[in-house]
């Protein structure tokens, strides 16, 4: 490492979302009400660029804080407006809150996006975009996905029902194309223009279907076409994929991740590529540890990688013995500084740290 | 309604000096007395002429308490005792009465002979501010006067360093001064007992911060002290004798040991004499750990740490120093920090906050040309580093102590109000306990809702119990008997004995009510048959 930071949450948060003036954001996911949402500052050790040693403030300091009644499963930020979207269980409807740091230092709930429901739905997965206007993308499902304009809460599009899968992720390609992942692997796109146009991605490996799938994106770089950076999908028994999405018939490279089996569940598996860094990823969400991998190195064989980068330190860091060993629930990336993360476990910790290049062999 | 009266004349919503009024019963409380450490004039006294606009501030108050010696929380005693003019009891704990005199005449040392200051308080003064104080013990409920009693919890934070609890009847308050939840190297956490104070005034500076762990600055403050070491340099670490100076000692000793470094480490004699000193006094103000290794070996024994002599500070090659005072503005760690400061490969590390004017508060506001005395530049080309490993409580301590203590409504001091908005709400809702954040100067008002103990007569309560189903304990039961009230005194007895307490014959009344009834039948009938219904 080149620089490790602990921190403990009060309640753990399976969510961490940068906000507007390098602010991070975290929520409570427990069953009873409650929860907090926490928008906070991190130190100044991590907002400048080089890593200074000894400062006097290390501490993050909560900004601004709300209530939530229900678990926060997930959360985002609407960009060029003070408002952010959160869903959670029960059921997949929306929660729109108001941060407004100027007179106040409470998060406040503003109004709700409610969807129909039938039984048995499980949260909505979210993502935002303002291009047009603040809207929001949203749906628990694959015949369920529809985008809403966040003030208003007027619906704008809904996708063509392709079958009932549950997603587990969505995004925004550009201000007009969609992506969704269903947790069986297939990847679908849509074309906001063309209501009907749902089209799916073939290059899923065959694989047995027990396992869970989520996907992540990088955002490119502006005038770059958007599906030209590959996406990436991890499975719950650490497989990895890597997509381009131009050529959506082969799969760039596949690689398995060397993960504990049996994994324990798809709840928190995440992966997500380096702002800051060309080909690089790190996965979590199947025990105590983060895994950084270089990209550049993969083929199609589907061949154990060897990540880069192994953080274990929310696997020492809970309670001794008590309970279940802590699992990561969330990472997430630097914005600016290419090597650090953040990383979030179930027992409540909050790990911030920078990993130095292994220098020579591989 | 009977009501307790607070007001902030210093925190309240700045941080800088606490000094805070209560007002409860009608006995009048002045909670820590501290100075603000960022202004140069008056303003850093709290504002005293708030309290009473003429009369005698000796009159008016029952008593002062400081929770510990950190100077924005006693720095002004000795100017509002001996100055502004206050004659009455000033308490606090052993360890603070120890220390403060020393923080206090240092502080007097740097303002007036550095700074030129005039007017300022004397170091007679300082000593016969001290005169007042009376010293208490941890748990002990000391009676002020009949009504008034305060006991000391511990609040761990620095050494000596307590929270008090006000009662007058049964009405109470808690003061925190600062407090830390979590036990570190050498100082236990803060406890308290659920004692339901109707108020618990409480510090919130670092209620929205989420600490670093301290594993990481100490890893941190352990990569710095090791590269400079390595490179050949020497490194300084300017102390007050107690406190923060064990718990880096055992951290190097340990790290030392685990490296298997070479270096020396010194420690100065003087600050070993006082240290030790103190120690003796003070063990049971540390946790556990110190109080073991204390009675195994001597606390200075280390196998890596000497004792420093002068001369070393000229020899060749890398060592690290602990030296007194803390600020570098005299003595022993100014001497070295002049030899040692021009050379690049150097490093002082400062453990805490630097008052304005000495030597620590220059450097670390970024200053590397200093004058010294006889105009001679001294300049400093050795690294300065900042480390702070002071403990105070976040929103998680904060949460646990309201807890703790069960208390009826909370204050918080120390914090900006719009900061504080979101850990009102979160102490409201959880508690479900009103949260007040005063401005300075502005006073709060608590109603109260006493208990007045009333004394009930064994007559009584044996008639009571035999009429009826035995009561159930946690249901209130409606009984009838008579309030004597004689002096403070309440009591509840029978009717009877109450009328031959006083003297007095018991009247008997008796109503009598014409009704009319209309019945066909004849009159004893009629009669009899109301008769029989009034029997049945």
């Amino acid at each position: 490492y080149r620089d490790l930071h602990t921190f403990e949450l009060q309640a753990p948060t399976r969510l961490i979302e940068w906000a507007r003036g390098n602010r991070v954001c975290v929520a409570g996911y427990g069953q009873s009400d409650g929860n907090e949402i926490l928008q906070l500052i991190p130190p100044p050790t991590l907002l400048t660029k080089e890593t200074q040693g000894l400062c006097p403030e290390r501490d993050f300091k909560v900004e601004c804080g709300g209530f939530s009644e229900r678990p926060v499963y997930s959360l985002k930020y609407v960009p060029d407006t003070s408002l952010l979207v959160t869903s959670g269980p029960p059921d997949s409807s929306l929660q729109v809150w108001q941060v407004s740091a100027e007179d106040t230092d409470v998060i406040k709930s503003v109004s709700t996006i409610s969807t129909e429901d039938g039984t048995g739905q499980s949260w909505a997965k979210i993502a935002t975009i303002s291009a047009r206007a603040p809207w929001v993308l949203h749906g628990s499902r694959l015949d369920r996905v529809q985008i809403t304009e966040v003030e208003s809460r007027k619906n704008v599009y809904t996708a063509a029902s392709r079958g009932s899968e549950e997603l587990s992720n969505l995004t925004f390609l550009d201000c007009n194309t969609l992506l969704l992942c269903c947790v069986t692997g297939r990847l679908w796109l849509a074309d906001i223009r063309q209501p009907q146009s749902l089209v799916e991605d073939m290059s899923v490996p065959s694989v047995p279907c027990s396992e869970q799938w989520c996907m992540g994106t990088r955002h490119a770089a502006q005038g770059l076409e958007p599906s030209s950076q590959p996406v990436v999908r991890l499975s719950s028994r650490g497989l990895l994929t890597l997509t381009d999405l131009r050529k959506t018939s082969e799969l760039l490279a596949l690689a398995k991740a060397r993960v504990p089996s049996p994994g324990s569940g798809a709840e928190f598996l995440c992966v997500s590529w380096a702002p800051a860094l060309e080909g690089y990823l790190a996965i979590s969400g199947f025990d105590g540890t983060v895994h950084v991998y270089d990209t550049q190195s993969w083929d199609s064989f589907g061949r154990e990688a060897e990540p880069i980068f192994v953080h274990k330190g929310h696997a020492f860091g809970g309670a001794g013995g008590s309970g279940d060993p802590p699992l990561v629930t969330a990472h997430t990336w630097h914005l600016q500084k290419p090597r650090t993360l953040l990383s979030a476990s179930s027992d409540g910790s909050l790990h911030v740290w920078d990993w130095v290049q292994p220098c020579g062999k591989c | 309604m009977p009501e307790i009266k607070v007001t902030p004349l210093g925190a309240g919503q700045d941080v800088g000096r606490s000094c805070i009024l209560v007002s409860i019963a009608g006995k009048n409380v002045m909670l820590d007395c501290g100075m603000h450490m960022g202004y140069n004039d008056d303003r850093r006294f709290p504002d005293f002429s708030y309290i009473t606009q003429n009369g005698r501030l000796t009159d008016f108050l029952d008593c002062v308490i400081i929770s510990h010696f950190h100077l924005d929380h006693c720095g002004a005693l000795p100017y509002f005792s001996e100055m502004v003019g206050y004659d009455g009891p000033i308490y606090m704990t052993h360890p603070t009465k120890a220390i403060c005199p020393i923080l206090l005449e240092d502080y007097r040392k740097i303002t007036v002979d550095k700074k030129g200051e005039t007017n300022f308080f004397t170091s007679q003064m300082i000593k016969d501010c001290m005169k007042k104080v009376v010293a208490v013990h941890l748990h002990q409920t000391v009676q002020v006067d009949e009504e008034l009693e305060i006991k000391a919890y511990y609040a761990g934070h620095v050494l000596g360093a307590a929270m008090f609890q006000i009662k007058v009847g049964c009405e109470s308050v808690v003061y925190t001064g600062d407090y830390n939840m979590t036990p570190d190297r050498h100082l236990g956490a803060a406890w308290i007992d659920k004692c339901r104070p109707d108020l618990l005034i409480s510090e919130s500076t670092y209620a929205t911060t989420i600490r670093d762990s301290k594993r990481c600055r100490e890893r941190d403050f352990l990569k710095k002290v090791h590269e400079t070491v390595e490179r050949g340099g020497k490194v300084l670490i300017p102390v007050f004798a107690l406190g923060r100076a064990q718990e880096l000692c055992i951290l190097l000793e340990t790290f030392w040991e685990r490296m298997n470094l070479k270096a020396p480490i010194y420690f100065s004699t003087g600050l070993t004499e006082k240290a030790n000193h103190y120690y003796k006094l003070f063990i049971t103000w540390t946790n556990q750990k110190i109080r073991k290794t204390f009675v195994q070996r001597n606390m200075f024994e280390f196998k890596h740490i000497k004792a420093f002599d002068r001369a070393f500070a000229d020899n060749p090659g890398p060592m690290v120093v602990f030296a007194t005072p803390g600020m570098l503005h005299a003595g022993q760690s100014l001497q070295i920090f002049r030899k040692w400061a021009g050379n690049e490969k150097n490093m002082v590390i400062m453990p805490g906050y630097c008052v304005q004017g000495t030597v620590g508060h220059k450097i670390l506001s970024g200053q590397r040309k200093l004058e010294m005395e006889g105009r001679q530049i001294l300049e400093v080309k050795m690294q300065v580093e900042y480390m702070s490993f002071s403990a105070h409580a976040d929103a998680k301590g904060i949460m646990q102590l309201i807890r703790q203590a069960e208390p009826r409504n909370v204050l918080l001091v120390h914090g900006e109000a719009k900061k504080m908005e979101f850990l009102k709400q979160k102490i409201e809702q959880e508690f479900h306990v009103s949260c007040f954040m005063p401005a300075n100067g502005e006073t709060t008002t608590i109603l109260t809702n006493p208990c007045i103990p009333v004394d009930i007569s064994l007559g009584l309560l044996k008639r009571e119990t035999a009429i009826g189903p035995v009561p159930d304990a946690k249901k209130p039961k409606l009984m009838h008997g008579t309030l004597l009230m004689k002096d403070n005194s309440f009591r509840l007895v029978s009717p009877e004995q109450a009328l031959k307490e006083l003297g007095l014959a018991e009247h008997q009344l008796r109503f009598t009510c014409r009704v009319h009834i209309q019945d066909p039948r004849k009159e004893h009938e009629t009669v009899l048959r109301v008769y029989n219904h009034l029997k049945g």
